[in-house]
């Protein structure tokens, strides 16, 4: 098929609108074509070990102590990738005692610290940190000591 | 006949103008001044404070609808439970309701005065309609209370005597039976 100059320019036109129409349709539907499309994620659980070496029973719930009492249940959370995008937002659960040393001291209460475990799926990144409560952000390390992790501990 | 009827319209319109909206009621807040302890019954009988006792700290901080609270003014007349929670802790939310029904059954002979820190105005009001908490709760936002009384977590529970000597501290709080038990050992003659 051979088109003279102005059809070729009109049909140049048309192909360039409908071209910017699909590509802003598929930015609004998240679909972004091959390259573009769902970022893989993995399940991973996000902990946060508060050691405060709190008196408590072993496996009560807690918080952190003092000045890290913002980690607690139903505080705010964001997962952030090295440019500060959140990937992962949600609140915390109620944190757990875990005996802070192996030895059996014989008492109820003992020294424990506080951990959070948040189930969360991520995708792939150099690194992630954690903002609980808008306070700044804490690094988060890989651990696979039990199950995949990212590991936060407070203080560090 | 017709400027009367203009003439009472009038009057009907202006009265209805002049008495102007409705005045809007501020919402009783739980925990607030309304639930300040009446007099103390005649017949209370205390059981004297060792001698050994410490003073309990003494403080002033303001209730839920901002109404200042001394709270020597409260150990004075009679002993006090000072509960240290959050609305947001689970341990404090299991015991609470047994705790409130408590907190009423000595209405007026043994104080409950809760003392909210780290928390929101709007969650801590849900908490306490919810569980029914009918006692004066101060908010201490910045916990300066709970480090007062060395509270690094919620809950926590401290017992006054009347007077203000401090006789027990339970980090991580009691359940509503320990502690009735507890006050009528340490506080209540004729009981424990």
């Amino acid at each position: 098929m051979r088109l003279s100059t102005g059809a070729r320019r009109g049909t140049g036109a048309l192909l360039t609108l409908l071209s910017a129409g699909v590509t802003l349709l598929a930015g609004a539907t998240g679909c972004a074509g091959t390259d573009g499309g769902p970022e893989a994620v993995s399940p991973i659980t996000v902990r946060v070990l508060v050691r405060d070496i709190n008196i408590r029973a072993e496996g009560v719930d807690c918080a952190g102590t003092g000045p890290y009492l913002y980690f607690h249940h139903r505080a705010p959370f964001r997962v952030l990738d090295p440019d500060g995008a959140a990937l992962v937002t949600g609140t915390l659960p109620a944190g757990t005692a875990v005996a802070a040393f192996a030895e059996d001291l014989e008492v109820e209460r003992v020294p424990t610290y506080c951990e959070f475990a948040v189930p969360v799926q991520v995708p792939q990144r150099a690194g992630y940190r954690l903002e609980v409560a808008g306070r700044p952000a804490l690094e988060l390390t890989p651990d696979s000591s039990e199950g995949p992790a990212l590991v936060a501990v407070v203080p560090a | 006949m017709r400027r009367l009827l203009a003439a009472l319209l009038a009057v009907l319109l202006l009265a209805g103008c002049s008495a102007g909206p409705t005045a809007e009621t501020a919402p009783v807040l739980a925990g607030g001044a309304s639930t300040l302890p009446g007099p103390v019954p005649a017949d209370l009988a205390l059981r004297p404070p060792p001698g050994t006792a410490p003073a309990a700290p003494a403080f002033t901080g303001a209730l839920t609808d901002g109404t200042p609270l001394t709270a020597a003014g409260l150990w004075a007349d009679r002993p006090v439970v000072f509960t240290f929670f959050s609305s947001w802790c689970t341990t404090c939310v299991a015991r609470q309701d047994a705790l409130s029904e408590l907190a009423r059954r000595h209405r007026d002979r043994v104080v409950f005065v809760g003392v909210a820190g780290a928390d929101q105005a709007d969650e801590l009001q849900d908490y306490l309609r919810t569980h029914r908490v009918e006692y004066p709760v101060v908010v201490d936002e910045q916990q300066t209370v709970w480090r007062s009384y060395a509270v690094r977590e919620p809950p926590a529970v401290v017992l006054v005597a009347k007077g203000g000597a401090l006789l027990r501290g339970w980090p991580g709080g009691l359940d509503a039976a320990a502690l009735e038990q507890r006050i009528g050992e340490l506080v209540l003659a004729g009981s424990g």
